[in-house]
């Protein structure tokens, strides 16, 4: 019987709670924030909050065109594993002392399929054909490249800096680390992860394709990359998981530096969450989306790997001599 | 299920694709104003697309040059249904100034269905954004009737008297009673 029940109960987590119902509606919410505040930004009324929401399902209703070169199964497949990738994700990610599926490696998990997505669209644009995708999955696997150095160091100077704390190597559970902030406080305001956490604010329009970091869906030189041959459904499908990259990368930033802050009941938490997933949106991303221009991709490598790297590894360094 | 939802929110996330056929860059540039802060089409869901494949709303300037024609019908089969075909200025609608040119083979209208023209050399933005809204609501009707010629009542017609308005059968009753 309670077999039964722990598979019913795992199933709610996927389908709704942190689970896909959850990602998709606040995926969506997040992207459109993100829209109208850029909008407001420029001075400029912007779409409705809900227009993701619109625009998602007018994709659904529209023709599905599949190239006569594109293999079919690839071309349709990549975008669905590249959204159940992301749903996964939000599995492991904290919402303070609640996580849906916990295990000592969190963190390495988490950093694998966040990949998935990217490797996903990278295939799924390799089987079209288009020569437009061809440029754009190239200059997405420098992107990915890029990305992964800071994301990599930001992981270990957390890991680390909790694992001083409570007396044992690196840590690379999540529940660990959100467990530490309940009980001392949000990471951010400790002075050593402050360079660490600016790192990850800066990868968050990387790894989402945001202004200045797009070279690899630049739709006015390369007709959005490797999204120029998708169509109908399977395009709505990727839309939604763009949207849903931006909410696993702000929550996953929620609960690496500002976890521990919560009431225990699992709705107000949720909603805390998210309320600080909107402040990351607005301060940071918007920010950065609706004040740059775009990087070449040559420019994009170097500064990850210089400046974004820098400060991570400089929060690395501090974390080892245990400031 | 979500048919309804689907067919609301086709009228309200139009994407725009631009093809240029020939035109002499002063209403692709008019076209790009319908964008900026001071009319913000965004706010009513359009958005400019880079790829045909993305597209609902084809916008066509230029009189339809020999070179573009076989380019642009090309294009315009590769948008995917329910679409909408958009003339945006005089030039593919009639030729305007280009007409009668042995390298010009407009209009458009020859060739494709086209759903709404925009006339004006170069149109204003104001009028632009007229059409295209119009545009948009021809193609949540597409989506509603399958029907991917549909159009909607002539707005513009004159309005008919209270006789031509009253339906036949009442008219006969009436005439009955009398």
């Amino acid at each position: 019987m309670s077999v039964i029940l722990n598979a019913l109960v795992d199933l709610g987590y996927i389908l709704i709670f942190p689970g896909f119902l959850f990602c998709f509606l606040c995926g969506m919410l997040l992207c459109g924030i993100e829209r109208k505040i850029v909008a407001r930004m420029q001075k400029r009324v912007g779409p409705p909050i809900l227009q993701p929401l619109y625009d998602f399902f007018k994709l659904c209703g529209k023709e599905t065109i599949v190239p006569t070169v594109a293999n079919k199964t690839v071309y349709l497949a990549a975008p669905i594993v590249g959204l159940a990738a992301l749903v996964v994700i939000q599995l492991f990610i904290p919402v303070f002392n609640f996580t849906a599926f916990a295990g000592n490696a969190d963190i390495i998990v988490v950093l694998y399929l966040l990949l998935i997505p990217a490797l996903a669209e990278i295939f799924g644009a390799a089987a079209t054909g288009s020569p437009f995708a061809g440029v754009g999955l190239s200059r997405e696997m420098v992107t990915i490249i890029s990305c992964e150095l800071p994301l990599v160091l930001v992981f270990l100077a957390v890991g680390k800096a909790v694992g001083n704390a409570i007396g044992s190597g690196v840590v690379f559970s999540l529940q660990t680390i959100a467990a530490y902030q309940a009980e001392n406080g949000c990471l951010l305001f400790k002075a050593s992860m402050i360079p660490a956490a600016i790192a990850f604010l800066l990868t968050i329009p990387g790894e989402t394709g945001m202004h200045p970091f797009d070279a690899a869906e630049a739709e006015t030189e390369i007709c959005e990359g490797m999204l120029a041959e998708y169509s109908g459904k399977p395009l709505a499908v990727y839309k939604l998981s763009h949207a849903v990259k931006l909410l696993t990368l702000t929550s996953l930033f929620v609960a690496l530096f500002l976890g521990g802050l919560g009431t225990g009941i699992l709705l107000v938490d949720g909603l805390i969450t998210f309320f600080f997933c909107v402040v990351v949106i607005i301060c940071v991303v918007a920010l950065i989306d609706a004040s740059t221009a775009r990087l070449k991709i040559e420019q994009l490598f170097k500064y990850y790997w210089t400046v974004v790297s820098g400060l991570a590894a400089i929060s690395l360094i501090l974390a080892w001599f245990g400031l | 299920m979500f048919k309804k939802t689907i067919i609301e929110s086709t009228g309200k996330s139009p994407w725009l694709f631009h093809i240029n056929a020939g035109s002499c860059n002063g209403c692709d540039i008019e076209i790009v104003s319908v964008l900026t802060p001071r009319y913000d089409a965004e706010r009513v869901g359009f958005k400019l697309v880079g790829s045909p494949r993305h597209a609902d709303i084809a916008v066509v300037s230029g009189p339809v040059t020999k070179q573009s024609l076989p380019r642009v019908l090309r294009t315009l089969e590769q948008i995917p249904e329910p679409r909408c075909i958009v003339t945006c200025g005089s030039c593919p609608q009639s030729g305007n100034v280009f007409r009668d040119s042995y390298s010009v083979c407009g209009p458009l209208s020859k060739y494709v269905h086209v759903d709404v023209d925009i006339a004006g050399c170069t149109p204003k933005p104001e009028a632009i954004m007229d059409g295209l809204l119009l545009a948009a609501q021809i193609l949540a009707e597409k989506k509603k009737t399958g029907n991917q010629e549909a159009t909607l009542p002539n707005p513009y017609a004159p309005e008919k008297t209270a006789e031509e308005a009253k339906p036949a059968e009442e008219k006969t009753e009436e005439k009955g009673e009398a």
